[in-house]
């Protein structure tokens, strides 16, 4: 399965994936008229730091047996049979908030007056996901894990 | 190979699901004593409340049966598990064989045992007939009392009072949600409630039940009497365990099981609300009545049975509901009985935000979080892991706190932390 892996060796915790990501998930997607939209677009990935000088991009990890997924009362998080994606459905979403207790990255985000949620959906509307293109330091890659561990030489 | 699944609701369900997996084409059979099974319990009280679309309840297709080759006998109960001839009995007499079968008759409403508990008018609520009962009778009632104060009976009040009606909880615990959280975070959710008009009395229950044949008001135990047209009973659940009982099945307060979800009788299985499972964060078992659990629980099983080898983690306590825009969560321990626990606590009441992580031996074992949830499931894993927080103790309760913080912690774990995620996300730090 294809996922977004960051390499914390190369990641500067600029936050270019965020800006990125909240952009391709606005109504514009566009920066410009982005930044002035309301509701405000949300990000779906976090550059964070680790300690002092060492940080990590992170979201959806679109888990095997995705603790999201068992949790949501509402069948709106699941597993894509053909793809192995986490996906979630806003037709189904009651916002319950049982898959942001339960998903062990912090990768889900509320939309606080929506009662929905969201999360990385790897840019359906994209070739490259927005984040991998936007990493100055190309930190971030997509890919499966075979293919990220050659790229880290690991 | 032939499968029979008792119940189906989130256990059993995800126990078809995960057999479907591995076996395409066994014979399943799935017995359910509710008609029209697929929808989602733990939505009822938003059904009640209209704050969702009906279409949302439905949590699984209509074809769900046929999609998964399902022989689904809905509206029939099992009246009795005959071990020895691998077969259950109807209650219609008809038998059903298996080679293996998966109890998850999940729970029942406890009741109480009062005078004029069954007038009309009196509903637990668990079920999608007692709401649809329920909604039929609301234009004819103005005032609710609700007994109990946790998680269902609150759902219940706070449906109701989106409903327009005049309602009363009574709460017999020191406080309410006292499954759910501490004294700390329900204060701020019944703060909450109360400004919203919901009326909270705690230390009250109810004596007796009053009317003719409907419902027209309760006598408290405090001698007061309170008038009302409805009443919800919220006072927990028991899990059905009685088929397995009969059956030679170990029980204690649910069914109980090994590692592989299995009873003490080969080729039966449990799974979900009737199950007993080992409780992580208590070190002991227990019955953790919650969805998560059940779905878990209900896969576990159904791959075991399917012939897989797959270890069940333990459960875990937990549990997610907002009131009128305010969220609370919690996983594991929140109200510790013993001095053997620390507790660090944060709060911001300006903001109605309320932090608390409950730590044993530096290990952390519980988590609540009021009105700031966003990373509350990275302290989850490290509760189900058994993570050592020294390090990351000062910033735990920090807003900034997020899995980054964690990864230095989950690198150096030898023990905890073995899904190949964990192991992808940290391989390069
Ligand atoms: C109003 C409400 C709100 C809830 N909210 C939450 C929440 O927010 N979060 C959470 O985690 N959990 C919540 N829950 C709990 C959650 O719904 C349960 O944990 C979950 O449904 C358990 O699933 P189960 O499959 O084990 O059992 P159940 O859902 O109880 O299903 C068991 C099924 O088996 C049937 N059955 C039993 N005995 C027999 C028999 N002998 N023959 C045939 N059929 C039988 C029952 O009728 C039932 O249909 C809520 C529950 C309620 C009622
Ligand atoms: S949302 Fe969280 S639990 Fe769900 S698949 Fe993504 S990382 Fe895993
Ligand atoms: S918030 Fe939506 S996606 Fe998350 S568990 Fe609830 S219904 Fe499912």
């Amino acid at each position: 399965m294809k996922k977004i892996y960051c390499n914390i060796k190369k990641c500067l915790g600029c936050g270019s994936c965020e800006i990125a990501c909240a952009v391709e998930h606005s109504r514009s997607k566009k920066l410009d008229s982005a930044i002035s939209e309301n509701p405000l677009p949300i990000k779906r990935r976090k550059a964070e730091f680790i300690e002092e000088g060492i940080s990590v991009s992170t979201g959806c990890q679109h888990c095997d047996n995705a603790a999201c997924v068992a949790a949501c009362m509402s069948g709106a998080m699941y597993k894509e049979a053909k793809t192995g994606l986490t996906q979630h459905s806003r037709d189904k979403c009651v916002g319950c908030w049982m898959c942001i207790m339960s998903c062990p990255f912090g990768a889900i985000t509320r939309e606080k007056l929506e009662k929905q949620v969201v999360k990385c959906d790897l840019c359906p509307d994209r070739n490259k996901p927005a984040c991998v293109e936007a990493c100055p330091t190309k930190a971030l890659s997509l890919g499966t894990f075979k293919e990220f561990k050659q790229l880290c030489n690991m | 190979m032939q499968y029979v699944i008792i119940g189906s609701s989130a256990a059993g369900i995800s126990a078809v699901e995960a057999i479907r997996t591995k076996d395409k084409d066994s014979k399943i059979t799935v017995i359910s004593d509710e008609k029209k099974p697929l929808y989602s319990r733990c939505l009822i009280s938003y059904l009640l409340a209209g704050t969702i679309d009906e279409k949302k309840i439905w949590y699984r297709k209509d074809s769900f049966f046929k999609d998964n080759k399902v022989d689904a006998l809905l509206g029939v109960r099992v009246r009795e598990i005959n071990a020895k001839n691998k077969e259950v009995i109807l209650n219609n007499k008809e038998k059903v064989k298996f080679d293996k079968l998966l109890i998850a008759t999940g729970a029942s409403p406890k009741l109480e045992d009062i005078p004029g508990i069954d007038k009309k008018g009196v509903f637990p609520l668990r079920t999608i007939d007692h709401t649809i009962e329920v909604q039929a009778m609301l234009d004819r009632v103005k005032s609710v009392a609700v007994f109990g104060g946790g998680l269902i009976g609150l759902r219940a009040a706070y449906a109701l009072k989106i409903r327009g009606k005049d309602v009363s909880v009574f709460v017999k615990s020191e406080s309410i949600l006292s499954q759910i959280a501490d004294k700390g975070a329900a204060g701020i959710m019944q703060r909450r409630l109360e400004e919203k008009g919901i009326k909270i009395f705690i230390g009250v229950a109810a004596k007796e039940i009053t009317g003719d044949k409907s419902v027209k008001g309760a006598v408290l135990d405090n001698g007061s009497k309170y008038a009302c047209e409805l009443v919800i009973i919220g006072k927990g659940v028991s899990p059905n365990i009685e088929i397995a009982k009969d059956a030679g099945i170990k029980t204690n307060w649910g069914i109980l099981t090994n590692d592989y979800l299995e009873t003490n009788v080969k080729d039966i299985f449990a799974a979900g609300d009737a199950s007993e499972t080992n409780d992580i964060a208590l070190g002991e078992s227990s019955v953790n009545a919650i969805w998560p659990a059940a779905c878990e629980q209900g896969r576990i099983a159904g791959l075991n049975m399917a012939g897989e080898k797959e270890k069940y983690q333990g459960s875990l306590a937990m549990n997610s509901i907002e009131f009128f825009g305010l969220p609370v969560i919690s996983v594991g321990i929140t109200r510790p009985k013993s001095s053997a626990y620390e507790e660090l606590v944060k709060k911001d009441t300006a903001m109605n935000i309320y932090k608390k992580v409950v730590l044993k031996d530096g290990v952390i074992v519980g988590v609540v979080f009021v009105n700031s949830i966003e990373n509350i499931g990275v302290i989850g894993a490290l509760i189900r892991n058994k993570a050592d927080i020294t390090g990351i103790k000062e910033i735990i309760l920090d807003d900034y706190f997020d899995y980054g913080k964690a990864i230095p912690l989950i690198k150096k774990s030898k023990t905890g932390f073995k899904e190949q995620e964990f192991k992808e996300t940290v391989m390069t730090l």
